[in-house]
């Protein structure tokens, strides 16, 4: 069985990742998770400067989802690169940087910060949260999305993978803008913005008003955006969205992703990312299939 | 490093009005937790509720061969898990994570002034039974730190005690406070705290403004406190920054989590909200 896949110039020896901000930096889940199971990691958003985030409450549950509203919680680039790297590095998998700046010449810096340090597999740039009150939402513009990742890539000798949000009219320009810059795959999605309100108080239940809805709840409309956008744009895409079992990689693999993020799932099954990586073989095998390469976008349909 | 595994229900008995104890058949975690530490509970399937929900450690319970074996959890029922807790009967069984959370600091004083409001009493058991010496935890030699221990304990309404026989049973001299007057001292349990003795050191679990007052009492008594808040959480596991309160900082404050640099804080280092 071969589980290996390529995105661009990044080679994974599976494609079972734990997305950002849902695996804080990887040292809490030490003893829980295999890490050598995975395909990779990819730490929580880092930025230029540390942010504190949000007020609480920063999370909320909804049917078969949550809200988050998290704001970005970070100590910044420089704590990062001195307490969490040597440790990320340290682990038997691919660590892919996440990064978010508030301008492109944030992107930038940032970018080429992470391009100057040995030992990581990817960066991906976090153009897409929607948490965060005066930041530009770069994703939801195919101009915006270009730049910046055409900047990246000439700064970080790094695979780039742009991190797309699911709250835009058409994700295909955009996908295709970040193909066109140089990415060597994009990740979609990100969450979809949401909100709770909690009537007897007259308030909005999060501290941030508004939220992104991520978990079960939103797995069909993230297969649905990967399925476009891997007919209709030449780039490997990886599936994120509500996957919580093995059922949910095998269909966004036939939909067209070459690899997936865990996300919520990791808040409400500790585990089950080692798990689905065990499962994977046998899953490809009810297929008929001998490598994960021969069923990405392998989806039959007539219309 | 916590066990995420799924464990059988041996008994779910009530206790007071909405309270009940459940007991766990957790060997693992039950070896190895902490008094002030606590597991992440959720229903095998089904996904509604999704996220796990937390609770304290209220007791290990030993097996016949005086091995470590249960975990007891006391819970009130106030909405999706905690209602669907009730309705489990022994045999059935229940996803666990833990343990989680740092527990309570090492204590050695002459008097401890442990502070409860409502359903906020479920860690101090096993905080009583560890400091007088009666139970060891986490494979630690149990030794007694402390010469007394009195618990001030408030609840709405008579009818919502628990566990007042456990508390006494491990030793801690319990002085009860109730908001209409039914039971014991009429009025906030922080008011009754006041009209005691002065201990030494304080520890409090209960809703914020109860926490917040105690936090003043202790500043003001210039004694140590600890406080054991009780933030909503996803994880638990430290992985998704939900839970976070505002602590002091050398610049000022910062967020952290309380399901890991938590529950468990020193009051002094808390930013409370006025
Ligand atoms: C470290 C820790 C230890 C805890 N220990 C115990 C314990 O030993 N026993 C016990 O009964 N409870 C304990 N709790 C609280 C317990 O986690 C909540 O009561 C539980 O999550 C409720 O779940 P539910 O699905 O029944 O309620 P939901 O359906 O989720 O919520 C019902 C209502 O309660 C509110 N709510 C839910 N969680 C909280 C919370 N943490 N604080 C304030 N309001 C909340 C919701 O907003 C809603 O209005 C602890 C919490 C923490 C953080
Ligand atoms: C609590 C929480 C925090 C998140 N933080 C980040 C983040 O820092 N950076 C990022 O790129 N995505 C972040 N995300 C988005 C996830 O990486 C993922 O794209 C999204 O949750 C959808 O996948 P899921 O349904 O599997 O969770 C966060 C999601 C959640 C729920
Ligand atoms: S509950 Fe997830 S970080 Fe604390």
């Amino acid at each position: 069985m071969n589980l290996s896949v390529q995105l661009g110039r990044l080679h994974l020896k599976n494609p079972i990742l734990v997305a950002s901000g849902t695996f804080g930096y990887a040292r809490e889940m030490e003893g829980v998770v295999d890490f050598g199971t995975l395909g990779g990691i990819i730490p929580k958003t880092i930025t230029r400067q540390p942010r504190q985030g949000n007020e609480p409450p920063r999370t909320v549950e909804t049917a078969s989802g949550m809200l988050n509203a998290i704001g970005l919680d970070n100590d910044g680039i420089d704590y990062f690169l001195a307490n969490h790297l040597p440790y990320l590095k340290s682990l038997p998998t691919a660590i892919i940087a996440n990064v978010a700046g508030k301008s492109e010449d944030e992107f930038l810096e940032l970018a080429g910060i992470i391009g100057r340090h040995e030992g990581l597999a990817a960066l991906e740039l976090n153009l897409s949260c929607p948490n965060v009150s005066g930041g530009i939402d770069f994703a939801t513009d195919p101009a915006l999305t270009y730049r910046v990742v055409k900047k990246a890539r000439d700064v970080c000798p790094l695979p780039i993978i742009a991190k797309l949000t699911p709250n835009v009219t058409d994700i295909v320009p955009i996908a295709q803008a970040a193909h066109d810059a140089g990415a060597d795959a994009v990740s979609l999605v990100n969450t979809f913005i949401g909100m709770a309100i909690d009537w007897r108080r007259r308030r909005p239940v999060l501290g941030n008003v508004t939220g992104g809805l991520s978990g079960p709840a939103i797995k069909p409309l993230a297969l649905r955006l990967v399925w476009q956008v891997a007919r209709h744009v030449d780039i490997p895409v990886i599936g994120i969205g509500g996957i919580a079992n093995i059922d949910d990689v095998m269909e966004f693999l036939l939909a067209g992703a070459s690899a997936v993020q865990l996300g919520t799932v990791n808040f409400y099954d500790p585990t089950a990312s080692v798990r689905i990586s065990g499962e994977l073989p046998e899953a490809l095998d009810v297929l008929g299939a001998t490598s994960v390469a021969e069923i990405i976008g392998s989806l039959e349909w007539r219309m | 490093m916590f066990i995420h595994s799924q464990f059988e229900i041996v008994e779910n008995v009530l206790l007071a009005r909405d309270t009940y104890r459940l007991r766990l058949h957790a060997p693992d975690v039950a070896r190895s937790i902490r008094p002030g530490q606590f597991v992440m509970l959720r229903l095998p399937g089904t996904s509604d509720p999704l996220l796990g929900r937390p609770f304290a450690l209220y007791d290990v319970a030993f097996d016949n061969r005086q091995q470590p074996a249960f975990l007891d959890i006391v819970y009130l029922v106030v909405g999706k898990l905690t209602g669907a807790l009730a309705a489990l009967r022994p045999g059935d069984s229940l996803i666990v994570w833990g343990p989680l959370g740092n527990g309570f600091p090492a204590i050695a004083c002459p008097h401890l002034a442990l502070v409860a409001g409502g359903i906020g009493q479920t860690p101090f058991l096993a905080c009583i039974k560890a400091v007088l010496g009666k139970q060891s935890y986490g494979g630690l030699q149990s030794k007694q730190t402390v010469d007394k221990v009195t618990l001030c304990y408030g609840v709405r309404r008579a009818e919502f005690l628990a566990g007042v026989d456990d508390f006494r049973a491990a030793g801690a001299e319990v002085f009860v406070a109730t908001d209409d007057g039914s039971a014991g001292f009429h009025g906030f349990v922080t008011d009754l705290v006041e009209q005691l003795p002065r201990p030494d050191r304080l520890i409090g679990c209960g809703p914020e403004p109860m926490m917040h007052r105690l936090a003043l009492l202790a500043k003001e008594w210039a004694i140590p406190c600890h406080l054991s808040l009780e933030s909503p959480m996803a994880c638990g596991a430290g992985i998704c920054f939900s839970c976070v309160t505002k602590v002091r900082t050398e610049s000022g404050w910062d967020f952290r989590r309380v399901c890991v640099d938590g529950p468990v804080f020193d009051a002094a280092a808390l930013v409370f909200e006025d």
